[in-house]
């Protein structure tokens, strides 16, 4: 271990680094700043833009502080005269051809060039002669380019290289002449792609729907959670007098690295979209009116009061916070009814007494990417939960042998070293559990007479070679007609070779909502009921005296049965918990409530990794919309519910953490033999869930509409 | 002997032909008040009163929503927000002047990157009703218009000693 360790001085410190680190590297740990353009601690060393030169003793000339491994006795001054003029002479170089437009560019005033030519740059330029112009392009709806400021970096060819793996921006030409260029006038459209906005150190390439609107010093910045998958991407939302200008990732590396989804960084449009329902309204008789929130709850509370509890039913998502959660099943509890239900989803709930208390990854978000080995059934992972996919791209790229039972093909940007399709996931699954030798008495009706393809046999063998191996269960697994057979089948195969099973779910607080008893068989913190309720499916099927909706629209959202927006309408009296108004809602629903999105309220989220973020509302509520959690309050107190009087969300979080905050994800536990589907394993009848329409944040996100992805959905469909 | 002095002094009204004295050479100095308004003290080039924005020649407005006033402005008078205008470029969609908050300082007139903000000679002006004391774009641009000569002159002035 020794070896490893080399001492160092730096500007005449001594330091212990490790043999191989960069020498930016080691500067950077000891807060001996050294310049840099093109270097990026996720990205690979280009050393192209020589800023960040530095003088190493009996070395001929400067050398790039980047690309310099460290080795013993080495001493390196970053300030050094020769340091200094040498870092000088680049900031020279990089400012002939860069526009003095920055009073005009959305960069200024958080631009790396802005900043570090106050440090190095002259007060006034020695050239003289015409600067170099280049076209702006078209690269899509969410980055625009000004490429006549690009000072050539490659941070952004770079990451379409290492972190999207397939790179639609690269250079042409070389010298004066080199241009970032998609080659072909193309779209950039990979789901994590707006990072390069951030990673642009100048500002040619740029946010596209937050184009001048707003200057980075003026904005306030507060750090929220993503409300669009289980991984909990950290962001923070740049706001102004109340308004969202733009979202930027909050560093987290055990989840999401330093990037974010465009998902997460666009869909705060819909924030403002012109769908936001903005004032309580009552359908009366055919006609939809605005009327008071007092009135309104007086209403609902009324209602539910007075109905049959067997005939009162709760639909939550799990879009809903923690709080939110845990205030409805305690709504219920006071209204005497196990018929809540947060699985939209949920196709076949038939083996739900054997779920696990919360359906977890099994492991850190951060492990995926150590694994040696990766089964991914039944998952669109791209648009599932773009974080997680690039964690398994992660390590696919590092040598892990990354597998897919899918119905369908999706397309992966890395080596996939097997991929099985075409059948029904049950199909798919009972090949490799034959191949892999599973002995499983539940399964053994599935397995009997299956015989397995050398794919099959690949995969399995992959799974019980690795020392660390993982099997992940998507969402179209888990919206799968035969949801318990292909958990049970993956579960085997993961138990025979000693691979973790992990679950990938829908929205940001599937966790969250399953703890907090949003489940018709489980209390809060996971006990089982002893009289479960109705699941989603079975409350809409029945006719019932009232139905709250929270966070859900019917036509979209729901996929549990078929014919949702019909069979809602038949209810005698439903309440919509929502922030956005939809036709759906106005033909199905008899009073909505407008609720706070996630940026306007505070709440907490539990992702996939069992991880609980909390988040403060970071912007002020549209129209006379209120956050969920004080709705809820509200109808309770209205119903004289017991311990209902919480004045802050945290109050509710503190509770719900004294009943359930120690509650252990707990394990699937194989229940009984179970049969081979009859039909359901088919694969036209999959739901997949398309990267923009997952939710009602993203549907409504303009610039995110505008994008390929979104448009090829609608057009195939 | 001061009282006699002091006695005589009072009965030969010495104090009122002194004070009488100041007032007679008053009266054929040439005097300093002014008229005002038909008579106007002289104001320098760099006068800060109301302000304006400036058009180019060409009738396309300068102000390009940099927002470096409204970071620099000491009182919080200004209050911008910036869009996309029709031609692609960056524009105000709002600037407004508090005329109550602002202290005259001249520094939006400073840090503008392209003398769009300039604060002119006028100074005298007066708000009947609440609300006026809001400068708009419009408002503003308007005096730029309708005073154009003037600042052109007063920055062409001021132009060699910047």
């Amino acid at each position: 271990m020794s070896d490893d360790i080399v001492n160092i001085e730096v500007d005449g410190e001594p330091v212990k680094a490790r043999r191989g680190q960069m020498v930016i590297e080691v500067t950077d740990t000891i807060s001996a700043y050294v310049p840099r353009f093109c270097y990026h601690e996720k990205l690979s060393i280009a050393a192209n833009c020589r800023m960040c030169l530095v003088d190493i003793e009996g070395a001929p000339k400067p050398i790039p502080a980047c690309a310099q491994p460290v080795n013993e006795g080495m001493k390196i001054f970053t300030k050094s005269p020769r340091a200094i003029a040498a870092q000088k002479a680049t900031m020279e170089f990089l400012l002939i051809n860069h526009p003095l437009d920055c009073p005009i560019c959305d960069q200024g005033g958080e631009c790396e060039l802005q900043d570090l030519a106050m440090g190095y740059g002259r007060d006034i330029s020695r050239y003289n002669d015409g600067k170099r112009v280049v076209k702006d392009k078209d690269i899509g709806p969410l980055v625009s380019t000004d490429m006549t400021r690009c000072i050539h970096c490659t941070r952004c060819v770079r990451f379409g290289e290492e972190i999207q793996g397939n790179p639609q921006l690269g250079t042409v030409g070389r010298g004066e002449d080199v241009k970032i260029s998609t080659y072909v006038e193309q779209n950039i459209d990979h789901e994590l792609s707006a990072n390069i906005i951030d990673l642009c150190p100048v500002g040619a390439l740029n946010n596209k729907p937050y184009r001048y609107s707003a200057r980075a010093w003026e904005m306030t910045q507060h750090a929220t959670v993503s409300p669009h998958d289980c991984a909990g991407s950290n962001l923070y939302a740049h706001v102004l007098r109340g308004t969202i200008k733009r979202i930027v990732p909050r560093d987290n590396e055990s989840i999401n690295e330093a990037w974010i989804s465009d998902r997460d960084r666009f869909s705060y449009e819909a924030i403002y979209s012109s769908d936001r329902l903005i004032t309580p309204r009552i359908k009366d008789g055919d006609v939809w009116r605005d009327i008071e929130w007092g009135n309104a709850l007086a209403h609902a509370a009324d209602v539910l009061s007075f109905a049959d509890s067997k005939k009162i039913g709760l639909i939550s998502s799990s879009a809903s916070t923690v709080e939110e959660s845990y205030l409805l099943s305690k709504l219920a509890q006071h209204l005497d009814t196990a018929n809540i239900d947060h699985r939209v989803n949920r196709r076949d709930t038939s083996d739900q007494d054997s779920d696990p208390v919360f359906e977890s990854l099994g492991t850190d978000i951060a492990a995926i990417e150590r694994q040696d080995a990766i089964l991914v059934v039944g998952s669109n992972i791209r648009s599932e939960a773009p974080i997680l996919a690039h964690r398994i791209r992660k390590a696919a790229v590092n040598g892990a042998k990354v597998s897919f039972a899918n119905a369908k093909e999706y397309e992966y940007l890395f080596d996939v070293a097997d991929y099985v399709s075409g059948l029904g996931l049950v199909e798919l699954l009972s090949g490799i559990a034959v191949a892999a030798n599973v002995k499983s008495d539940a399964v053994s009706v599935l397995c009997a007479g299956v015989k397995a393809n050398d794919a099959q046999f690949r995969i399995a063998n992959s799974l019980k070679d690795a020392d660390d191996a993982m099997v992940l269960l998507g969402c179209v697994a888990g919206n799968h007609a035969a949801y318990s057979t292909v958990r049970a089948l993956a579960a085997a195969i993961a138990d025979e070779t000693g691979a973790t099973i992990g679950f990938v779910t829908n929205g940001p607080n599937a966790s969250g909502a399953s703890l907090a008893g949003v489940l018709p068989h489980r209390e809060v913190g996971g006990a089982k009921r002893e009289k479960p309720g109705m699941t989603v499916a079975a409350m809409l099927s029945n006719e019932l005296e009232a139905l709250v909706l929270v966070n859900v629209e019917p036509d979209a959202d729901i996929h549990a049965t078929t014919d949702v927006v019909a069979k809602i309408a038949e209810h005698k009296f439903v309440v919509a918990l929502t922030p956005f108004v939809s036709e759906a809602l106005l033909e199905s629903a008899d009073l909505l409530l407008p609720i706070g999105t996630f940026a306007e309220t505070s709440g907490t989220y539990i992702n996939a990794a069992g991880t609980w973020q909390s988040f403060s509302g970071v912007a002020s509520p549209v129209g006379e919309s209120r956050p969920c959690w004080k709705v809820l309050r509200v109808l309770g107190n209205l119903m004289d519910a017991e311990k209902f009087n919480y004045v802050t969300s945290e109050e509710v979080l503190d509770e719900f953490k004294s009943v359930a905050g120690n509650a252990d994800a707990g394990g699937y536990s194989m229940g009984g033999q179970l049969a081979k589907p009859n039909g359901e394993d088919s694969l036209a009848d999959e739901i997949d869930t398309p990267l923009y329409s997952i939710d009602g944040l993203v549907r409504r996100a303009n610039a995110l509409q505008k994008t390929l992805s979104a448009k090829n959905v609608v057009s195939g469909e | 002997m001061n009282r006699i002095v002091s006695y005589i002094k009072t009965f030969a009204l010495w104090e009122l032909l002194k004070g009488l004295s100041v007032t007679q050479r008053q009266f054929f100095k040439k005097g300093v008040t002014l008229e005002y308004p038909d008579e106007k003290t002289p104001q320098s080039n760099r006068f800060r009163g109301l302000h304006a924005l400036r058009r180019y020649p060409n009738g396309e407005e300068r102000c390009i929503a940099c927002k470096l006033c409204e970071a620099v402005c000491p009182a919080l008078a200004i209050t911008i927000e910036s869009d996309v205008s029709d031609d692609g470029t960056r524009r105000t969609a709002r600037y407004d002047i508090d005329l109550f908050k602002c202290i005259y300082c001249g520094f939006c007139e400073e840090s503008c990157p392209v003398d769009a903000i300039v604060e002119t000679r006028i100074h005298e002006y007066h708000m009947e009703k609440p609300g006026e004391n809001i400068m708009t774009k419009d408002k503003l641009l308007a005096i730029g218009d309708k005073y154009d000569a003037m600042i052109s002159a007063d920055k062409a002035t001021d132009a060699k000693y910047r």
